[in-house]
C-alpha cells in the first residue's frame, strides 16, 4: 500500500508561487497598452482569479441625497452588458460557471471574476462587457433596489448592524464617511439608471484602476488580456472629497436602547496609517493587546478569566482619509459598564508597563508565520495583491514587514502604545439595555436609515 | 458561493455505513461503468486505518508550505441525554482548558505561537477540532491533539467560566436575534422525538446547569481513536503523516463506543406552523423545512435532492429566483436550499421575502407551486445537463482551497458517507435522472399531499403596534 501511494504523490507536480528568498514570487505585469497588474502564477489547480479596484470610487463620492449609488452600481452592473440582457447575461455566467460580480466600499469600488481556466476567454469578455457597456435596464434596477430596500429594512432587526450603524454616524460626522453607504429607504428610491451611468462613466477609469491577478496563467497571456479588458476605459477625474476626517464625538458613550438579553459593544479611537514607520509595531502591540483571540490580554482578562463574553477583538481600520482603531465585543446587559472598564484598564497597563519577552516572540512568531495560511486559494492571493497595490505599497512589501517585525523590541511597542492608544478618545456605543453606564447620551433613532 | 454549494452538496452522500481504506480494499462491483481505478478522483485522497481503528485521510496539496491538521468525532449534540442539551459543545470548550501537561488555554497560545491558527466547532452528528500551521509543526499539533483525545482534565473553576462563555454565546447567537429563535423552533417541531430538535448549543435553562461530571461522561464514553477521523491537507505526502500518526496516535487505546441509536421521528399527524410577531422585525419572511432522507438511507435520493437544489436554486436563472422575483416578481428574494449532511435525516427549506405589499401566504402558495410544477412536469434534460456540468465545476473550485476539502471528507465520513462517494461524486450526480428528481419532489416535498411527508410552516411577521392606516394594500403583513 505504501508504495502505491507514493505514486499517487509523485503525480502531485508542485509548482510553488513561493520564491527561494521572496515571500510570494509576485510578478509585476504591463501591457502593450500600459495597464499594470501584479501576477501570481499557480497552475495547480486550473483556476484564475482576477481581482481589481478603482481607487477613490466609493461610496465618499455619493450625495447625501443619492447614499447606496455605489453599491447599487455594483449589484446591477453584471445585470446585462452589451446586446446581452440581464437573465441571458446571467444565464450564460451560470453555464460557464463564472463567478463574476462587483463591490463597493467607502473608499473604493472593486470587482472580481473567478473562472476555470476552460472558460476563461468568454469570462474576460463578459467582464469587459460589464465594465465597459453596462445596460442598466429598468428591470434589473428596480430589482436591484427592490433587493436593497429588503436588505436594508432586515438588517433593521440586528443589533450588531444597528450599532455599526450609529458608531459611523457618530464618528465621522461632518464627513462623507458617516453617510450610509448601504442607502436609506429614502435614498434608494431615488436612484435612477441615468444616476448608475453617470457614476459609472465618472469614476471607473484607466487612470484609478488596480489588477491583480492569481492562477492559472502566464505573464505574458496576462498582458494580452489586461488590453482587452481594461483597454476601453476612459481616464477620469474624481470630484474633491474632504482629504482627512479627525474622530468626532470622543469620549462619549452613546446607547441605543433595545430590548434584548445582551448589549453589543463597540469602541472606537484614532490608529494609525499603513504608511507610519510605526505601523508593524502597531500591529505588534495589538496581537498582544486584542487582536489574537486566545492568548490576547482581552481575551484573557475578560473572557478566559472571568466568562464576560464570547469574544472581544480589537482591530486596526484602515481607510484612505481615517485611521482606527476599535473594539468589538457583547455582553449580558448587567456586565456592560464592567466591560467598558475593563477594556480602557487594558489599554492602561499596555501603555504603563513593557510587554514579556515571551508575549514580544509569541506575537513576532504568529504575525510572520502566519502569512502562508492566509494565501492558500486563488482569490485569496488575488485581494491580498490587490489591497497591497492599492495602498500604494511596494512589491516587497511582505519581506519588509517581516523584517521590521522582526526587529521590534519591547520598548518599541511600550513607546507606540503611548503614541497610539487613548482611552480617554474613544467614541462608544452600545445597543441593548446596558447596566453600570454613567454619563452616556441616549440615541432615540437610528440615523440616516429609513 | 460556488463553492460554498459544492461542499453543502457533499454533505449529503451515502455508502451504507461502511468507509473502508481505499487502496486496502477490493472495489465494490456495484456499477455497470469502468472499474473505478480509471475514474478521476476530486481530491486524490490517501486513506489508511491503525490498529487503534482512527481513520486517516490526507489531502495532499502543495501550494504553499503550510498544512491543515483536523480530528473529527463521530459525536455530536445528537448523541446527548435528554435534559442534558449543550453537553457537546460545552466539553469542545473545555478541550481547551487543559489536558496532558498543557494548561488551561495554552492549547491556542501555542498554536498562535506557531504562527497558527485552530478552532473547533459542533454538530449534531460530529465535532470537529481543527489547526493550521506551517508544514514543520505538523508533529507538535498532533501530539497536542492526541493529547487531548484520552487525557482532558480542566480545573473546575475553568468549567465554570466557561459556562458563562456559552451562555453569552447563546445570547450572541439565539437569543438577541428573533431569525435565530425562529429556526431553532422550526427544528424543534420538525424532528419530534428525535434529538435534532435540541439546538447544537442546547437550551439555555440546561446549559446553566450543566456539570463537569456530565462532560466527563459524555468524553469518557465517545472521545476514543475508533470514534475518529485524522486529517491532514496541506504539503505533506501519506507517507508522512501515516507514520507521524502511527507514533502519535497510535498508542492511544481503543474504547467500547456505543452504537449511535436515536430514536426516529414518526409521521406527522397534522400541520405545524409557527409565527412569530416581533417589533423588531422589519421585513416578513415566509419558509417551509422539510424532512427529507440523510446519507444512510438513500445515496440515490440524496443525489437526485442535490441536482433538484441546483435547478431550483443553483443561480440568478433557476426556476425559483426567476419565476419568483424576475418574472412575477411577488418576492425580493427567494430559493431552495437543502443540508444533506445528517446521520439520520437530513433537511430541505424554501424560503421567500415578499416583495411589499404582497400577501405572505400568496408568495407561500407561488413557492409551493414550484414544487407542484417539478412533481407535474419534472424537470428538463437541458435543466438536467446544465445542473450537472455546473456542480462538476464546483468539484474543480472546491480544489481551490486548503482547509475546503479537509471539511468536505470530514462531513462526509461524520455522517455515513465514504471515501469513495466524495471522491467520485461528479460521476453520481451525473447518472440522476428527470424522473428521480420528479420522484424524490413527490415523495418529499408534495404540497397537496401534507400528511405523507413531515414539514413545518413559518411566518416572520413585523408586529403591528397601530392598526394599519388608509393603505392597507401596502401592508406587509397578512
Amino acid at each position: 500500500m505504501r508504495k502505491l501511494l507514493l505514486i499517487m504523490c509523485v503525480m502531485v507536480v508542485p509548482v510553488n508561487a513561493w520564491g527561494k528568498d521572496k515571500l510570494l514570487d509576485i510578478q509585476p505585469v504591463t501591457s502593450p497598452g500600459g495597464i499594470k497588474a501584479w501576477l501570481v502564477e499557480d497552475h495547480n489547480v486550473p483556476v484564475i482569479t482576477l481581482e481589481f479596484g478603482f481607487k477613490g470610487a466609493g461610496a465618499l463620492l455619493e450625495p447625501a441625497d443619492k447614499q447606496g449609488l455605489s453599491r447599487m452600481l455594483s449589484n446591477t452592473m453584471d445585470e446585462g452588458a452589451g446586446d446581452l440582457e440581464s437573465q441571458v447575461f446571467q444565464k450564460e455566467l451560470q453555464d460557464l460557471s463564472i463567478g463574476l460580480s462587483f463591490g463597493s466600499t467607502r473608499d473604493d469600488f472593486t470587482g472580481s471574476v473567478k473562472t476555470l481556466t476552460r472558460n476563461k476567454a468568454r469570462a474576460f469578455e463578459l467582464l469587459q462587457l460589464a465594465l465597459t457597456k453596462p445596460r442598466f435596464d429598468a428591470e434589473p434596477v428596480e430589482r436591484m433596489r427592490a433587493a436593497n430596500l429588503s436588505r436594508i429594512r432586515s438588517s433593521m432587526s440586528e443589533p450588531d448592524w444597528i450599532a455599526a450603524r450609529i458608531l459611523n454616524d457618530l464618528a465621522f460626522t461632518g464627513h462623507p464617511y458617516a453617510q450610509n453607504s448601504g442607502g436609506t429607504l429614502t435614498t434608494l428610491a431615488s436612484i435612477t439608471p441615468d444616476d448608475l451611468r453617470a457614476f459609472h462613466k465618472n469614476n471607473l477609469g484607466k487612470n484609478n484602476l488596480f489588477v491583480s491577478v492569481a492562477g492559472d496563467i502566464t505573464k505574458e497571456e496576462l498582458a494580452t488580456l489586461l488590453d482587452q479588458v481594461f483597454g476601453a476605459l476612459p481616464t477620469v477625474k474624481l470630484p474633491a472629497v474632504p482629504k482627512t476626517t479627525s474622530l468626532q464625538n470622543e469620549n462619549t458613550v452613546n446607547v441605543y436602547k433595545k430590548d434584548i438579553p445582551q448589549t453589543i459593544v463597540e469602541m472606537l479611537q484614532p490608529g494609525i496609517d499603513r504608511k507610519d514607520p510605526d505601523y508593524q509595531v502597531g500591529q505588534v502591540m495589538n496581537f498582544i493587546l486584542g487582536s489574537s483571540g486566545f492568548g490576547s490580554r482581552l481575551t484573557e482578562e475578560i473572557r478566559e478569566k472571568r466568562g464576560l463574553t464570547y469574544g472581544i477583538y480589537s482591530y486596526f481600520m484602515d481607510m484612505e482619509y481615517f485611521d482606527g482603531l476599535e473594539v468589538s465585543t457583547s455582553t449580558e446587559n448587567k456586565n456592560a459598564g464592567e466591560i467598558i472598564a475593563m477594556t480602557k484598564a487594558e489599554w492602561k497597563k499596555m501603555k504603563d508597563a513593557p510587554i514579556t519577552a515571551d508575549e514580544l516572540k509569541d506575537a513576532k512568531t504568529y504575525l510572520t508565520g502566519s502569512l502562508p495560511l492566509s494565501l492558500t486559494s486563488t482569490d485569496a492571493i488575488a485581494g491580498l495583491l490587490l489591497s497591497l497595490q492599492m495602498d500604494d505599497l511596494p512589491l516587497d512589501y511582505l519581506d519588509q514587514r517581516e523584517k521590521i517585525i522582526n526587529a521590534t523590541t519591547e520598548a518599541d511597542v511600550q513607546r507606540v502604545a503611548k503614541k497610539i492608544l487613548q482611552e480617554d478618545k474613544m467614541t462608544v456605543v452600545l445597543v441593548g439595555t446596558p447596566e453600570g453606564v454613567k454619563d452616556f447620551k441616549a440615541i432615540d433613532k437610528v440615523p440616516n436609515v429609513e | 458561493m460556488k463553492r460554498a454549494l459544492f461542499i453543502a452538496a457533499l454533505l449529503c452522500l451515502s455508502g451504507g455505513g461502511i468507509v473502508w481504506a481505499q487502496m486496502a480494499a477490493t472495489p465494490k462491483a456495484d456499477t455497470p461503468e469502468a472499474p473505478k481505478e480509471t475514474r478521476e478522483k476530486i481530491f486524490n485522497a490517501e486513506t489508511f486505518t491503525l490498529e487503534n481503528g482512527l481513520q486517516i485521510v490526507v489531502i495532499p496539496n502543495h501550494r504553499a508550505p503550510v498544512i491543515t491538521h483536523m480530528v473529527w468525532y463521530k459525536v455530536g449534540a445528537a448523541d446527548e441525554v435528554t435534559g442534558k442539551s449543550g453537553i457537546a459543545h460545552f466539553l469542545e470548550h473545555l478541550m481547551f482548558k487543559g489536558s496532558n501537561g498543557l494548561a488551561p488555554g495554552e492549547f491556542s497560545k501555542k498554536i498562535r505561537a506557531m504562527g497558527g491558527e485552530d478552532n473547533a466547532f459542533t454538530g449534531h452528528d460530529y465535532t470537529s477540532y481543527h489547526q493550521s500551521v506551517s508544514v514543520d509543526h505538523l508533529e507538535d499539533v498532533m501530539k497536542m491533539e492526541a493529547g487531548r483525545m484520552r487525557g482532558l482534565n480542566p480545573p473546575l473553576d475553568h468549567v465554570d467560566s466557561e459556562r458563562l462563555v456559552i451562555l453569552e454565546e447563546r445570547r450572541q447567537r439565539t437569543d438577541n436575534d428573533p431569525r435565530a429563535r425562529f429556526a431553532e423552533q422550526m427544528n424543534a417541531l420538525l424532528y419530534v422525538n428525535h434529538p435534532y430538535s435540541k439546538p447544537v448549543i442546547g437550551w439555555a435553562s440546561e446549559v446553566a446547569s450543566l456539570s463537569w461530571d456530565d462532560c466527563k461522561t459524555f468524553y469518557d464514553k465517545w472521545y476514543a481513536p475508533n470514534n475518529a477521523i485524522l486529517i491532514v491537507a496541506g504539503d505533506v505526502t501519506g507517507q508522512q503523516v501515516f507514520d507521524l500518526a502511527k507514533k502519535i496516535y497510535g498508542p492511544l487505546p481503543k474504547a467500547d463506543v456505543p452504537e449511535r441509536k436515536r430514536p426516529v421521528s414518526p409521521p406527522l399527524a397534522g400541520v405545524p406552523e409557527v409565527t412569530l410577531e416581533d417589533e423588531v422585525i422589519r421585513e416578513p419572511m415566509v419558509q417551509i423545512v422539510y424532512r427529507t432522507p440523510g446519507s444512510r438511507q438513500s445515496k440515490e435520493e440524496t443525489l437526485a435532492l442535490q441536482a433538484l437544489e441546483e435547478i431550483m436554486s443553483g443561480g440568478p436563472t433557476s426556476r425559483i429566483y426567476k419565476n419568483l422575483v424576475v418574472d412575477q416578481k411577488i418576492a425580493t428574494g427567494a430559493g431552495l436550499s437543502y443540508q444533506s449532511a445528517a446521520l439520520d435525516d437530513s433537511e430541505l427549506w424554501i424560503y421567500a421575502t415578499p416583495a411589499p405589499g404582497k400577501d405572505i401566504k400568496a408568495v407561500k402558495a407561488a413557492l409551493q407551486d414550484q414544487i407542484r410544477d417539478v412533481i407535474k412536469g419534472g424537470v428538463t434534460e437541458t435543466e438536467l445537463k446544465e445542473a450537472i456540468t455546473r456542480m462538476q465545476a464546483d468539484a474543480i473550485y472546491a480544489r481551490d482551497s486548503l482547509t475546503g476539502p479537509a471539511m468536505v471528507f470530514g462531513y462526509a465520513l461524520t455522517t455515513g458517507s465514504s471515501i469513495d462517494d466524495v471522491e467520485y461524486w461528479t460521476y453520481d450526480i451525473a447518472k440522476v435522472t428527470a424522473k428521480q428528481i420528479q420522484d424524490v419532489a413527490k415523495k418529499y416535498l408534495d404540497p397537496d399531499a401534507v400528511l405523507e411527508h413531515a414539514a413545518v410552516t413559518g411566518y416572520l411577521l413585523p408586529k403591528v403596534s397601530a392598526p394599519p392606516a388608509a393603505e392597507p394594500a401596502k401592508a406587509a403583513a397578512p
